[in-house]
C-alpha cells in the first residue's frame, strides 16, 4: 500500500490512499485510479521508532510566540506517553520558561552552567517528571546568570554525547526548545541537532522569518525540517482572512508534521502547568499534538488536512436532542 | 388432608397450583433487587474514584503511573483509534471532539520541495560562527572574520567570559560519579585551611603548654620559701619563650586538647 502525491487530484475527486510506512512511490498519473484521503490514520498499534538514536531534533521559529515551547512540552510529553524515552532541552537562556508549562519550576535546582563550572552533575541537573518517569527536563541556565558563549554550541554537543554514554541507557529523544530569533541562543541551540520541527503560524510575519530560519537551518547542515502550523482557524480560513494550511506549505515548501487548532485550553493547560495532551478526555490540540509526535516517531509527514468546518448534519431525533 | 399436610411440614413451601402471574412478579421482585445492588455498588465504585486525593484519582489525573498495580491500568489511548476521531466512510471528512472538517489532500510534491530549497540557499547564504568575541576584542590571525559573532558587553544573557577552560567544562560535563570538581575544590581548599589553623594551634600548644613543663618539676617541699625561688629560677631558665599571655593560652590549651579528643 503506498501514498501518492498528485496536484491534479482535486478535493471534488477524492482520493484513496493508504499507507503502511513513511516511504512513498509515485504512480503515473494516467494509469492508477484516484486514491482516497486518509488525514487520520488508522492504525491501531504503537509507532514504530525510525532512524538513529538519540533523534535530536530542536524545535525552532524565529519569530517568538507561536508556539515552540507550547509544541516542545506537549510533543515530549506524548513522545512519552507512546513509551519512549525523552530528555528536553530549555536551551532559551534568557526567558526560560519550559518548566512552567510542565509545571516543573519548583523542581529545577541545577542547570547546564553548574554542570559546565562542576557545582553538580549532569544526572544531578536532569529533573525527571513524576508523572511520566521516562521524560527529562534540562534547562540550560538560570534566568540571572548567563549562558557563557566561549565554548559556542560545543555545551550541547558535549551534553548529547554524555546523555548517549549514560547509565540510565541513551534516550530515544532529545527535544531542544530553541530561543526565538537568529542571536547566539538559536546558533547554540541547533548545533547539535540532526533534524528541526519548524513551528509556525498561518501569518505573514511568522511565514517570513520562518522562510529565514529554514534557511539556516539549511546551510547548517540540517535537512530533515518539517514544520508544525499552529494556531489555525479554520473559521476564518473559510471567511478567507486567514492562510490555509496547503497556501503555508505552498510559500514555505516544507512537509508537514501537523497542523494544530486554536485552542483556548493550551492557556488554561500553561497556567495549571499541566500539558494539554494529558488532559481527559482530550481536546482538539491535544489530539493535534499525539498525531505530530505518533509521525515525529515514524519520520512520517502528513498527507491531508482539515481544511473547513462543515455544519453537523441533524438526523431525524435531532429534535430531541440527538 | 394430604396437602395441608405437606404444608405444615413445609411452612415456607410455595403451593405447587400457584399462577403465572405470581411467578412472574416474584421474578420480577428478584430482578429488580438485583439490578438496584448492582447499582449501587456502580455508583459506589464511581464516587470512590471521584473522591479527590485517593489513589484511584491520582491515577485517573495522570499524576501517578498506573503501572503501580494498585488500580486497574490505563489502556494505551492510540490517537488513531480514539473513539472522539470518526473518518467518513468516503474519508472526505473527519469527526474530532464533535466537529466536522472536510479534508484536502497535501498537494506538495518532491519537485517542489527542492525548488524551495534552491531558492534558500541562493537566498540565505550564512557562515555558521565559530567564535565569539566581546566587542572590541581582536580577531585572532587564523580566524575567518566572517564566522565571528560580536556579543556586546551589556548582552542580558550571553558572556564571553569564562571562568574555566574548555577542557575542564568538558570533563564536568561527562563525570558520572563522585563529588563535582568545584565542590570537591572547594572541600579540599577548606580542608588545607583547616589543617592550617589546627598545625597552627598546635604549635602554640607546644610552647606554652604548662602540662609539660610540669613533669619535670621537683616534688613540693615544705619550705614554701625555697620552691618559689626554684620556680622563679625555672622560670627564668627553662622557660625563655614563654608568653605573657601565658595563662589564656594553657586555658586554650586544655579547650583544644578537649576539641581535639573530641
Amino acid at each position: 500500500m503506498t501514498s501518492l502525491y498528485s496536484s491534479t487530484f482535486l478535493p471534488t475527486n477524492p482520493l484513496h490512499t493508504t499507507l503502511t510506512r513513511p516511504a512513498t512511490k509515485l504512480y503515473a498519473k494516467s494509469l492508477q485510479p484516484p486514491a482516497r484521503i486518509q488525514s487520520v490514520l488508522q492504525y491501531n498499534r504503537k509507532p514504530e521508532l525510525s532512524g538513529e538514536t538519540p533523534r535530536v531534533v530542536v524545535i525552532t521559529s524565529g519569530k517568538g510566540g507561536v508556539g515552540k515551547t507550547t509544541t516542545t512540552a506537549n510533543v515530549g510529553l506524548s513522545l512519552a506517553r507512546l513509551g519512549f524515552s525523552v530528555v528536553a532541552i530549555d536551551a532559551d537562556v534568557g526567558l526560560r520558561n519550559l518548566d512552567l508549562l510542565l509545571g516543573l519550576e519548583n523542581r529545577v535546582n541545577y542547570t547546564v552552567v553548574e554542570v559546565l563550572n562542576g557545582d553538580c552533575r549532569l544526572d544531578q541537573a536532569l529533573v525527571r517528571d513524576k508523572r511520566w518517569s521516562n521524560f527529562e527536563l534540562l534547562c540550560i541556565s538560570k534566568p540571572r546568570s548567563k549562558l557563557p558563549l566561549g565554548f559556542g554550541g560545543k555545551a550541547l554537543v558535549w551534553l548529547v554525547d554524555a546523555l548517549k554514554d549514560r547509565q540510565e541507557g541513551c534516550p530515544d529523544f532529545i527535544l531542544i526548545d530553541c530561543p526565538a530569533g537568529i542571536d547566539a541562543g538559536f546558533i547554540t541551540a541547533i548545533t547539535p541537532a540532526n533534524e528541526a520541527v519548524l513551528v509556525t503560524t498561518p501569518d505573514i510575519t511568522a511565514l517570513r522569518d520562518a522562510d529565514r530560519v529554514t534557511g539556516l537551518l539549511e546551510c547548517d547542515g540540517i535537512r530533515d525540517i518539517k514544520m508544525i502550523v499552529n494556531r489555525v482557524r479554520t473559521d476564518l480560513i473559510r471567511g478567507e482572512d486567514m492562510m490555509s494550511v496547503l497556501d503555508v506549505q505552498e510559500m514555505l515548501g516544507l512537509a508537514l508534521l501537523g497542523v494544530i487548532p486554536e485552542d483556548s485550553e493550551v492557556i488554561r493547560s500553561t497556567n495549571r502547568g499541566f500539558p494539554l495532551v494529558l488532559n481527559k478526555p482530550p481536546t482538539l490540540a491535544g489530539l493535534a499534538f499525539e498525531q505530530a509526535a505518533w509521525r515525529l516517531v515514524e519520520q512520517d509527514s502528513m498527507k491531508a488536512v482539515m481544511v473547513e468546518e462543515e455544519p453537523k448534519k441533524k438526523g431525524f431525533f435531532s429534535f430531541f436532542g440527538g | 388432608m394430604a396437602s395441608s399436610s405437606l404444608q405444615l411440614h413445609h411452612p415456607i413451601s410455595i403451593p405447587v397450583k400457584s399462577s403465572p402471574t405470581s411467578i412472574f412478579m416474584l421474578g420480577f421482585f428478584i430482578a429488580t433487587t438485583v439490578l438496584i445492588v448492582a447499582v449501587r455498588v456502580y455508583v459506589a465504585r464511581k464516587s470512590s474514584y471521584k473522591r479527590a486525593g485517593s489513589v484511584a484519582d491520582l491515577v485517573r489525573r495522570g499524576q501517578l503511573n498506573s503501572g503501580r498495580g494498585i488500580s486497574k491500568p490505563v489502556m494505551y489511548d492510540d490517537p488513531f483509534n480514539n473513539p472522539q476521531v470518526k473518518i467518513s466512510k468516503n474519508n472526505s471528512t473527519v469527526e474530532m471532539c464533535g466537529k466536522v472538517y472536510k479534508l484536502a489532500p497535501v498537494t506538495l510534491t518532491r519537485e517542489e520541495q527542492d525548488i524551495h530549497q534552491k531558492r534558500r540557499s541562493r537566498a540565505y547564504q550564512w557562515k555558521r560562527p565559530t567564535i565569539f568575541l566581546k566587542e572590541g576584542d581582536p580577531i585572532p590571525s587564523d580566524v575567518d572574520p566572517d564566522t565571528v559573532r560580536w556579543i556586546p558587553a551589556n548582552h542580558p544573557f550571553a558572556t564571553t567570559i569564562n571562568d574555566i577552560t574548555e577542557d575542564l567544562a568538558q570533563k564536568n560535563v561527562y563525570q558520572k560519579h563522585g563529588v563535582p570538581f568545584r565542590i570537591q575544590a572547594e572541600h579540599e581548599a577548606l580542608q588545607k585551611k583547616l589543617e592550617a589553623l589546627q598545625s597552627d594551634q598546635k604549635l602554640n600548644n607546644m610552647v606554652i603548654d604548662p602540662g609539660t613543663a610540669r613533669n619535670f618539676e621537683r616534688p613540693f617541699k615544705s619550705n614554701s620559701k625555697l620552691d618559689d625561688e626554684q620556680v622563679e629560677q625555672k622560670s627564668t631558665n627553662g622557660q625563655t619563650g614563654s608568653r605573657p599571655e601565658s595563662q589564656p593560652n594553657s586555658h586554650s590549651s586544655s579547650t583544644s586538647e578537649e576539641k581535639q579528643t573530641l
